[in-house]
């Protein structure tokens, strides 16, 4: 099987600094990939070059064997790449439904045109995540569980091929991340892949089927999570500082 | 040839002048993100203080000066720590809006007290120039040339220099940044928007030397210092000098080549280009 | 919306519609300004309000829709309907045309770009043979105060319902997107830079309607009175005044504040412009949010929703 989402040789440099080294990957189909790495890795720069909400300076980003890096935002979202925000950011002055019905009304393929299809489809994405009580609030006076949920919820509804979850769990306590890691596997069976940036090495090592580490910019190892887990430059490179 | 050299020696001393009028709203808006649309209102009441000290007191308005600075200073200082220090994290859009009132209010006060006639600063040696080769150089101009010069690179060593000063650069950076210098932020709010206006009460008593003042002039002379400010860059305190002498020579050239009435398109042109094109600046990092 | 609201709102209408059966010659010409003021707010809020856009050059599509109309009858002799649809034309060309560089810009440096626009649309139009240069224009005169009186109040009608209409639709959920975060709006799809120049666009259709229709009432146009700066100001400040980003705020801001300005200039004209500038600048420091806000709150909170607010923004 191809993979549906293909990352070559991708770089970005701000001001003369690299922040994404020459990053190659593939995601397959119906695939959790996690993203890990030290802060300042580069981890949401590669996110935000795949959501196109940044150029890459060099390489090519293939989804669905065409080359999209050259697309703006809005139009890799109509493709079915659906991000979240590891800044949360809802709409504030709308209704948490209202939020998550601007992925309905957009999203894949241009989404949904009728206001109350779109509300529909964000009730149920609502429904999913587990905010279906929190429906009628503002987007504002939501806690910050209830943000990364209602980030889930937004990008869900956009009904995407590919789900980037941009540390998701952050902030969250161990039953919460139990939960986000339940609806993140149930977002894959419904056959989605997944890219997912994680700090909870815990988490992201029961969740993922293969994991990416990054280091300055770097690939540094791509494999199985035990495997990389095991792996001496990784453990000199993320883990050792936590050991020390 | 001598009458392109006169223009550009006009352009110059005009855009020194220019440079002084932006300086203040250039600082404060690179400080407390207000893009103060009152400026120019507060330009013009600098002018009229003066006006008052040099008809009533018989105190030269270069001489008189610093009191004019002092007085706005106080009016800036009051206004900061009295009411905009009261919406300051509001969107920004309001922070639009109530300067905006301000201007009108001080607009019409201002047509209340002093009338609207026409009033310019007139001291003896208003008439004389200097000659220089064919270039004429009016004394007036070239003191305010020289006063304008003086008070933006004063302000510039301030901010370099000084605790304040570098109290006033760290702000623009973050407020936590600010409060590591152990000033209190609202009364550095309150200094900062005191120093801007007292730099506009400066500028408007050097036009008040070389133009006429009425009520009226503050939204063009708001207009003007945005230009200026947008075109030098707020980064760098010195911009405000690139920005008001670009603008004085184009204003002046323009005037020449293609009309008076195309001086106001070539200045906001310029804007609109450099804000698309450039948008830090001439002198600003390109991104 | 509720029976009793659209009875109320239907009510409303027909009451403003009647005026110039029983009101006097003086309301009916107050009611043409106030009522175009207020299609200029409602404009303003499509793309200020709604879109987050802070438009300063709306009085040049204003201005576009006067010459429109002037041009087309004075020079052309042609009538006025084909003016306005002229003016809008001019309109909607400006809005792709400079929309497209300007609304890149964010925040103040947009609002100072369209501010800019606005001066440089004077100084040309100025300089313009067809336009009359700095002279202007004289338009056929049509003494008719109830024909433009509705005219104005249709005018304020179609442009409500446009703006209802936005806030239940695919397209107004997405300029409401852009206003409360660009970014995230775009990468849930949403085509930022065609939404922004159609907003823009539509918000100057309604603004050079606007100045057409004022254009053939004082039958007189030059630059400095087709694209006064100030009308900018005007409109910001009756759609802030109102509450921007709502159905009705924006004609409850214009409204309110005309006959409030009406009342004191005839009292003492200074007086008037220093009670408005001090309205301004009570209104953003207790009521940010527009009347709308306050009205809908007050009941709630009471008097401490002054308190709040500044408590809210203060330092």
């Amino acid at each position: 099987m191809t993979a549906l989402l293909e990352v070559r040789h991708a770089t970005r440099i701000f001001d003369g600094l690299v922040a994404v080294d020459d990053v190659s990957f593939t995601l397959a189909p119906g695939e959790i990939l996690g993203l890990i790495g030290p802060n300042g890795a580069g981890k949401t720069t590669l996110i935000s070059l795949i959501s196109g909400t940044l150029a890459p300076s060099e390489g090519e980003i293939l989804f669905q064997d065409e080359v999209i890096n050259r697309l703006p935002a809005f139009r890799r979202a109509r493709l079915g790449i659906g991000r979240t925000f590891q800044i949360m950011r809802p709409f504030p002055g709308l209704s948490v439904l209202d939020n998550v019905a601007v992925g309905a009304l957009f999203g894949r393929d241009g989404g949904q045109a009728k206001l109350a299809k779109a509300r529909e489809q964000a009730r149920v994405s609502l429904e999913f995540v587990g905010l279906g009580k929190d429906i009628d609030k503002r987007a504002d006076e939501l806690g910050g569980p209830g943000r990364k949920r209602l980030e889930l919820a937004k990008a869900l509804a956009m009904q995407p091929k590919v789900l980037l979850c941009d540390e998701v769990m952050a902030g969250l306590n161990h039953v919460e991340i139990e939960e986000v890691i339940e609806i993140i596997r149930k977002v894959r069976d419904q056959g989605i892949s997944i890219l997912v940036i994680e700090h909870v090495i815990k988490a992201i090592k029961s969740l993922s089927d293969r994991l990416l580490v990054l280091h300055h910019g770097e690939k540094i190892a791509d494999g199985t999570p035990e495997a990389v887990l095991a792996n001496p430059i990784v453990i000199e490179a993320y883990l050792g500082k936590k050991r020390a | 040839m001598d009458l392109l050299a006169q223009i550009l020696v006009n352009g110059t001393l005009q855009g020194g002048l220019y440079a002084v009028m932006a300086l203040g709203l250039a600082l404060v808006w690179g400080v407390l993100n207000i893009v103060n649309l009152a400026h120019g209102a507060f330009i013009m009441l600098g002018g009229y203080a003066s006006w008052y000290l040099y008809t009533y007191a018989h105190i030269d308005p270069f001489l008189g000066l610093p009191l004019t600075a002092a007085v706005m200073f106080g009016l800036g200082y009051g206004l900061q720590r009295g009411l905009l220090n009261l919406v300051i994290r509001a969107p920004m859009f309001n922070t639009l809006l109530i300067t905006f009132g301000l201007e009108v209010v001080l607009t019409y006060l201002a047509q209340l007290v002093f009338s609207a006639d026409f009033r310019t600063i007139n001291p003896p040696y208003a008439g004389n120039s200097l000659a220089w080769g064919p270039v004429v150089l009016p004394l007036a101009r070239l003191a305010a040339f020289g006063v304008a010069i003086v008070l933006t690179v004063g302000m510039w060593l301030f901010l370099l220099h000084t605790r304040l000063g570098r109290a006033i650069r760290a702000t623009a950076q973050n407020l936590v940044a600010a409060r590591l210098y152990g000033v209190e932020p609202r009364h550095l709010y309150a200094m900062t928007f005191g120093l801007g206006i007292a730099l506009a009460g400066a500028a408007g008593t050097l036009y008040g030397t070389v133009s006429q003042i009425n009520p009226y002039i503050g939204a063009s002379l708001t207009a003007k210092s945005f230009a200026i400010s947008i075109i030098g860059g707020l980064e760098n305190p010195l911009g405000v000098i690139v920005g008001g002498l670009f603008l004085g020579i184009v204003e002046s050239l323009t005037t020449l080549y293609i009309g008076q009435t195309f001086a106001d398109v070539a200045s906001f042109g310029i804007l609109v280009l450099v804000l698309i094109v450039r948008p830090s600046g001439l002198l600003g990092k390109t991104t | 919306m509720k029976a009793w609201q659209i009875g109320m709102v239907l009510a409303a209408l027909l009451l403003l519609a009647g005026v110039p059966w029983y009101g006097s010659d003086v309301l009916v010409q107050f009611g043409i300004n106030a009522l175009l003021l207020a299609v200029l707010a409602q404009g303003w809020n499509i793309i200020g309000g709604y879109t987050g856009y802070a438009s300063f050059g709306n009085s040049v599509f204003y201005g576009l829709g006067a010459y429109g109309v002037a041009i087309a009858m004075v020079q052309w002799q042609l009538p006025f309907g084909v003016g306005m649809v002229f003016g809008v034309v001019l309109a909607v060309v400006f809005a792709v045309l400079l929309g497209i560089p300007v609304l890149r810009l964010k925040g103040h440096y947009f609002a100072i770009a369209t501010l800019a626009l606005s001066q440089v649309m004077t100084a040309i139009v100025s300089n313009v043979g067809l336009a009359g240069q700095n002279i202007g224009l004289v338009l056929p005169p049509l003494n008719n105060d109830p024909l433009f009186y509705e005219l104005s109040l249709g005018l304020l009608t179609v442009a409500t319902l446009t703006i209802w209409g936005l806030t239940r639709s695919r397209f107004g959920f997405g300029l409401i997107a852009i206003r409360e975060n660009e970014e995230g709006a775009a990468v849930m799809g949403v085509n930022t830079t065609l939404y922004k120049v159609l907003a823009f666009a539509l918000s100057g259709v309604f603004s050079a309607l606007a100045g057409g229709i004022h254009a053939y009432w004082i039958t007189f146009l030059d630059p400095d009175s087709a694209f006064d700066i100030s009308l900018n100001v005007k409109m910001i400040i009756m759609a802030v005044f109102g509450g921007p980003g709502t159905v009705l705020g924006p004609i409850v801001g214009a409204l309110s504040l005309s006959a409030i300005s009406e009342f004191l200039s005839s009292e003492v004209t200074s007086i008037a412009g220093l009670f408005f500038g001090l309205v301004i600048v009570a209104a953003v420091v207790l009521m940010p949010r527009g009347l709308a806000d306050m009205i809908r709150r007050l009941r709630k909170t009471g008097w401490r929703y002054f308190s709040e607010n500044i408590r809210a923004h203060r330092l």
